[in-house]
Order: structure tokens, then sequence, then C-alpha cells
């Protein structure tokens, strides 16, 4: 019965959807309140019954009722807890409801929050999220719903269980945070097309939105990094990053979305920009659709695709729907998206602004002709040609060396024109700086790039604390204020600007990590107990080799010592090689993974993968990686999220 | 020429070069990894083509050959419909490489023999696969 309910549930949101979208249509032409009224309680209804389904499809993954193919398909009774919850969104018509429910509460929050504000924009942003929504009701209703009853000729005792990889914490809340940014673009795409239809792109609508798009940035962020966090502990490469096409699908929107945050700025305070901040927002919803495209789809062949589905066609229907739409939109509206004020000078913040913007964008168009490349090629020449990380970072490493150039030199920028005087008194101690640096690193025994990177790093930092030097400064001798003082209050009296200054210091020390990966080393080898090799300068000792069984898995578990070169212990690692549905008779359906063990210090990560277990002779074969400067990649993280957090933070007034 | 449209001049000649580049370095790659043409085994065996390809292919029931001296040593026979391949690999092999397994090697083919340097699995959609009946379960014995 309960599982029909959740059915039932999907089809009253359609209906409601499309009768959101009827009724708020006919209030835009005939102006009568009770319609809007209407249209917004309908809307909340279709958020309800979303909800509705949501929680009726968790709670039977809960009870493990296999009567629902979906749940047979994800869980069994072993799944512990937590992943039963999880696998809400590990399959595809799950997912794609739990994408619905993000988006509905979203929606729910925008129509309570604006309840009385924006009273023109409201209609067109409730349509515009209620055709999402309906797309999104289609796919669950029709093509893929999740509540299908099981086909079996059998009574299905117990499920598939969940893939043992997505049995991580890290896993479990990577691809919600994604979700979570992914659909939180919907908002700002929704009032920034109500504004083209209400011909009002005065900033006004920007301001409606700065904060929706940052926490949208912040979850699609955490996201991207959160999945590269997982990469790292689990899949067992050794790396967080593989410009997988997947991978790439969340990357693109968030360039063009941080070129967006950039550039907003631009269009508050001086008016300029409104074309390029329509576009560069319908481009970064486009994306975030498109991206879910390529995760559901199996057009690229990814260490994602756990699905290879029938969802590709429409999904790129409605991505074109959507170009096609905004853009047809954009053009009717152009009179009213020209701007009265012009570039004045190069060397502005504007300027410095809008070249921050290009390369964003740039490299953005790089990761999408990348991705699209096998496609391009099979279309065009007939041959299927893949696209490996060597061509991402031969095109993407100076791009991102030029962004990272420009995150310290913007900053240094006045409003409308510096003066060659300001320019030379604002650059002097961020370039010496920077040139001391690169001078430390060269005589280091450093070249080319990597000097560039951590001199490019040195100027940034050196940029960012004169900013915070400079207004600490200028209150202790104003208030008369402590440091500290004037540090917390300068933060709290400007903390978009402040804050956004934190992001940029994550955003170098996550540069810092990228670029300890020139100096990453690896070696395979196999030993038996009592046996030693070594690597990068350390000694590895296999002490002992253990087997464990554990309640849905099998464990062999090695003792690695290590030691340096000089013979001081450093750490003792435990890799262990797992066989996951270990009782299957089936062969097959076994699933063997090696769960890594990882010693991580500032300096640097020794990595160490149990990657083959010999029974007979009680051999293990061994990788072990030393990846320099990793965990400069995670506090870089930390410090964005602390940032952006920051910069979202309401003010008291 | 206004300061406005200097400034379009200048990005839109920035844009070309750039276009340009991508494009350049999508003909020229620095590294020989960055691209792999995907192509049929029987078009490799035909034409012995000497660049870097990527192949895909079941990995042939009872062809796998494990080195005594060297675990990491292993060669296999790729299978794409009716044509067979023999394909060496000397790195840590992914955990779901076994017989039957669909695999996606890429590498570079030389007097017969495909030397790979990386080997994929395609795995997961085991978990999309058939539901289990009574009899997969209530197994005591481990066996492995």
């Amino acid at each position: 019965m309960t599982p029909i309910a959740g059915g039932v549930a999907l089809n009253l949101a359609f209906g409601f959807s499309i009768l959101t979208i009827i009724v708020l249509f006919l209030y835009t032409r005939y102006g009568d309140e009770r319609l809007f009224l209407t249209g917004q309680r309908l809307a909340l209804g279709v958020s309800f019954f979303v909800f509705l389904a949501t929680f009726i499809l968790s709670y039977q993954l809960l009870i493990s009722n296999f009567d629902i193919d979906y749940v047979a398909r994800y869980t069994s009774l072993e799944t512990p807890f937590i992943y039963k919850i999880s696998a809400l969104w590990a399959g595809q018509s799950g997912s794609l409801l739990f994408w619905l429910f993000i988006l509905s509460i979203y929606a729910t929050i925008t129509i309570l929050q604006n309840q009385s504000k924006h009273h023109t924009l409201m209609p067109w942003v409730i349509i515009c999220l209620a055709i999402i929504q309906l797309f999104f009701l289609v796919l669950t209703n029709f093509i893929t719903n999740p509540f299908m009853p099981t086909e079996a000729e059998f009574i299905v005792t117990n499920g598939n269980g969940l893939n043992p990889l997505l049995q991580n914490v890290t896993m479990a809340i990577h691809p919600p945070t994604l979700y979570l940014g992914y659909v939180g673009f919907s908002v700002p795409f929704a009032f920034a097309i109500s504004a083209l239809i209400n011909k009002d792109t005065s900033p006004l609508w920007i301001q409606s939105i700065r904060r929706w798009t940052l926490v949208a940035w912040l979850f699609l962020s955490s996201g991207i990094i959160l999945g590269g966090w997982w990469a790292y502990q689990e899949l067992g490469w050794g790396g967080y990053w593989a410009w997988d096409p997947v991978e790439n699908a969340s990357f693109m929107p968030w360039l063009t979305a941080t070129a967006f945050l950039h550039s907003i700025i631009i269009q508050e305070k001086k008016d300029m920009l409104r074309i390029w901040n329509m576009v560069l927002i319908i481009l970064t919803f486009t994306l975030c659709i498109f991206g879910t495209f390529l995760t559901r789809s199996g057009v690229m062949s990814s260490v994602h695709s756990f699905t290879a589905s029938s969802l590709g066609p429409i999904f790129l229907v409605f991505v074109f729907l959507i170009l096609i739409v905004s853009f047809s939109i954009m053009y009717i509206n152009r009179n009213d998206l020209k701007s009265k004020k012009r570039m004045e000078s190069f060397t502005s913040r504007e300027s410095g602004f809008l070249f921050n913007n290009l390369v964003f964008v740039v490299m953005c168009f790089s990761v999408f002709w990348g991705t699209l490349f096998p496609v391009i090629s099979e279309a065009v020449r007939g041959t299927k040609i893949t696209v490996g990380p060597p061509f991402f970072n031969q095109i993407n490493i100076p791009i991102g060396l030029i962004l990272l150039a420009l995150t310290g030199i913007g900053p240094l920028l006045a409003w409308r024109k510096t003066g060659k005087q300001s320019l030379i008194k604002n650059f002097t101690f961020p370039i010496l700086s920077g040139l001391i640096g690169a001078s430390f690193f060269i005589f280091i025994g450093l070249k080319g790039t990597v000097v560039i990177s951590f001199s490019l790093c040195v100027f940034v930092l050196a940029t960012i604390s004169k900013e915070f030097a400079r207004g600490i400064l200028a209150r202790t001798k104003k208030f008369n204020e402590t440091i500290i003082t004037a540090f917390y209050r300068m933060i709290s009296k400007n903390r978009s600007r402040y804050g956004g200054y934190i992001v940029h210091v994550g955003i170098v020390f996550m540069f810092v990590g990228f670029t300890g990966h020139a100096f990453d080393k690896e070696k395979e080898f196999s030993l038996k107990v009592g046996e030693t090799d070594h690597v990068a300068g350390y000694e590895f000792t296999l002490l002992k080799m253990s087997e464990s069984e554990r309640p849905n898995h099998y464990a062999w578990i090695s003792d690695i010592r290590v030691t340096d070169n000089k013979g001081a212990f450093v750490t003792n690692l435990y890799p262990e090689k797992r066989v996951y549905f270990h009782k299957n008779p089936d062969v097959n359906r076994r699933q063997p993974h090696s769960e890594l063990d990882i010693y991580s210090t500032l300096n640097q990560d020794i990595y160490s993968i149990f990657s083959a277990v010999d029974t007979e002779n009680s051999i293990a074969f061994i990788k072990i990686m030393v990846n320099p400067l990793v965990r400069w990649v995670w506090i870089g993280g930390y410090i964005l999220v602390i940032g952006t957090m920051i910069a979202l933070w309401p003010r008291k007034d | 020429m206004n300061s406005n449209n200097k400034f379009m001049l200048m990005i839109s000649g920035l844009v070309t070069i750039v276009i340009f580049w991508i494009g350049w370095v999508s003909s020229n790659p620095k590294d020989e990894k960055a691209m792999a043409t995907f192509i049929s085994v029987e078009d490799l065996i035909n034409d012995k083509i000497n660049k870097r390809t990527k192949l895909g292919g079941l990995v042939k029931n009872g062809s796998i050959l494990i080195s005594k001296t060297n675990y990491l040593d292993c060669s296999f026979i790729l299978q794409e419909g009716a044509v067979e391949l023999n394909v060496k690999y000397d790195r840590t092999r992914p955990d779901l490489f076994k017989d039957g397994a669909e695999v996606i090697v890429t590498g570079l083919y030389l007097d017969g023999v495909f030397y790979a340097d990386e080997l994929q699995t395609k795995c997961a959609s085991k978990y999309e696969g058939d539901l289990r009946d009574e009899s997969s379960y209530n197994l005591t014995e481990i066996e492995i």
C-alpha cells in the first residue's frame, strides 16, 4: 500500500506543477491577485508531494521492502543504516527523485522568503522553478519511476546491496552536496529569466540572488572537493582529480558560476555587464543540467557511469530548450540589457574582473572541448579519440596560473582607473615578495612551472596580507582599536569583501597542493613477511598479514612498518584487501576491493594500496605512493568553505 | 576608437589566440598519453597501427597468465567477437580483472603483442544486475 502512495504522490506533484504554471501564467496576463495566491499555494503543493514521495522511498529503503525494485537493487539486509539512507541517491531513479527533492526545498524557501517581496519578479520565478520541477517529474513519473514493483519469478529475500565503493561516509555526503550546488543555481536562473521577462534588468535582481548564488557555489565547491577527497581515499590510484567526464561536468558550472560571482559585483557597483551576467547565469544553469546529463546518460565512459540508460536524449532536448528559450528571451529584450556605462581604463578593477571572467570562461570552454572531443572526433572524423589528463593539464595549467596571478592583481587595482603612482605603490610589496619567493625556490633547486606556481602563491598571499594590514591599520588609527578588535570588526563590517579574500587564501593553498603533484613518486612491489623495499627515501617492511571476517566482507590486513632512510620509525600502515559478498556462491558476484591506508602530514602523504594477495605463498602485493603537499588541497578546501560562510553570514542590521 | 571598442578588440584578439592554441594542442599534444584512438581489435591487427590506441573486449576464459617471478607481470588474451589479441601488462591489476571481465586497455601494438600501460575494468554495472533468489543466501562456508 505505502509504495503505491509514493507513486500517487509523484502523480499529484506532476499534476500540481502543470496547474501552477497555468494559473501563474494567467496571473501574469490578467493580474488577479487571487490567481497569484492560488499559484503560490499550488507550487507549495508540488513541493509537499515531492517531499512525501521522498520520505516514502527513504522509509521503504530503511525497512528493506524488497517488493520495490529500487530497494532490492541498491540495499540488502546487511547494508548499514547510513548507507540505506544514502541508497536514495545511489541509483538512477532515486537520484532523480533526490534532485527533485532538493529543488522542492529550494522552491519552498524561495516562495516563503519572498511572500511579500519582489512582487513583480516572483510569478515568473515560480513558473520557471515549476517548469524545472515538471521536467524531473516527467522523468520520475513516466521514464524511471523509483516506486516500480520488483519483477522476479521468485520472492526476493535479500537485495543486491550497495556497491562497496559507495560504502564510505564521504561518498554518502558527496552526491547530496554536489546536488545542492547543481540544483541551487535553479533559483538565480529563475530570477534572471523573470527579470528578463519583466524587462527589469537593473542591479535589483542581482541583489536578490547574490546570497542564493553564494549558497549554491558553496555547495558545488564543497561537493567537488569532497568528490576529490573520496577518489583519493577510496579509488586507490593516488590522485584526487582525473579530468574524468563527470568530474569535468561539475567543474564547468563551477567555473562559470565563479565568473558570475565576480561579475555581479561590477553590476551591483557600476551597473555594467548586464548582458554578460545573463549569459553567465544561463550558461551555469545549463551546464548544471548538462552535468546531470553526462552523469546519467552513459554517453561518456567514466568511473561514475554506474548506469547506462536511455535518459540521454531527453536531457539533451531539455538542455537545448533551456538555451534556445533563454537566449530568445534575451534577444527580444536586448534593448533593456544595454548598460549606460563604459569601461574607462585597462588598469581598473572593472577590467581586472572582466579579464578574470574571460579566463574562467576560456577555461570552461577548454574543459568542455576536451570532454566532448571524443564525441566530436567521432562525429567529424569517424574515429573515437579519448582524451587523457595530459591534454587537460597542458591547457589548464597555464590558464590556471593566469587566474592565480589575476587573484593577486585584481584587489590592487582601483575602481575606474589606477594612476601610475598608486600602481607602483600597490604592487611593490607583492611583486617583491613574489620575486624573493622565486629566488628562494630556484635556490633550493626547483624549476619551471613549479617555481612560477609557488612564486605566484607568494605574490597572492602578499597582496591579501597587504589588504588585511591596510584595513586593520586604518581602523587602529581611526578608532583606536586593538589589532584583534580591528581585524574582527573590519571583517564583520565588510563580510563579502574579506570573506572573498579568505576564499582566495584557500585557493592559494589548493594551488600549493596541486603543484606538489609534480613531485609524486610511486612504486609497486611484492613482499613476504619480514621483507623490505624502498620508495622515495623510506623503507617499507611487511611485519605480518592477518585475516578477518566482518559482517559484509572478508579482509586480509597487512601491517607495514615505515622507517626513514636513517632507520627512524615513521608510522605503521594497515592497508586491506577485502572481498565483499564473499559468501555468494557465484564468484562473479563477489567484489574485491582495496582499502587504502594513508599516513598524512603537511609535508607529504605516504599512500599504501594492498593491490593483491597470494594466499598460498603469503605474499602481499603493495603499491606505495609518496605524494607531497596533498594535505594543502584539503586545508585550502576548509578555508574556502570558511571564507564563503563569512561572505554569506547575514548582517545584524 | 573609444576605450570600449579597444577593449572589445583586445578581448576578441585574446580569445581567438586561445581558441587557436586549444585547437593546436588538440592536434599536437605534448604528451603521447594525452590522446588515444579507440579502434577495434580487428583494425589494429589488420592495419598494424603503431601509435597509441585504446581497445575494448573481454578477457578470454583461462587465458590469464601470471609470471612466477614477478606477480605484477601478466599476459592475457583479449577477445572482441571472434578476433583475439595477446596483451601484456605489468602494473597493478584492477580488483575486477578476471576471466570474462569486460576490459579497456590502452597501449602500443608491437610484433603481434599489445603492450598495455592502462587497464580498466567495467565494473559497477554488476550492481544493476539480476536480483537474487533465496538459494544465493544462508551459506556459512567462505569460498574465496
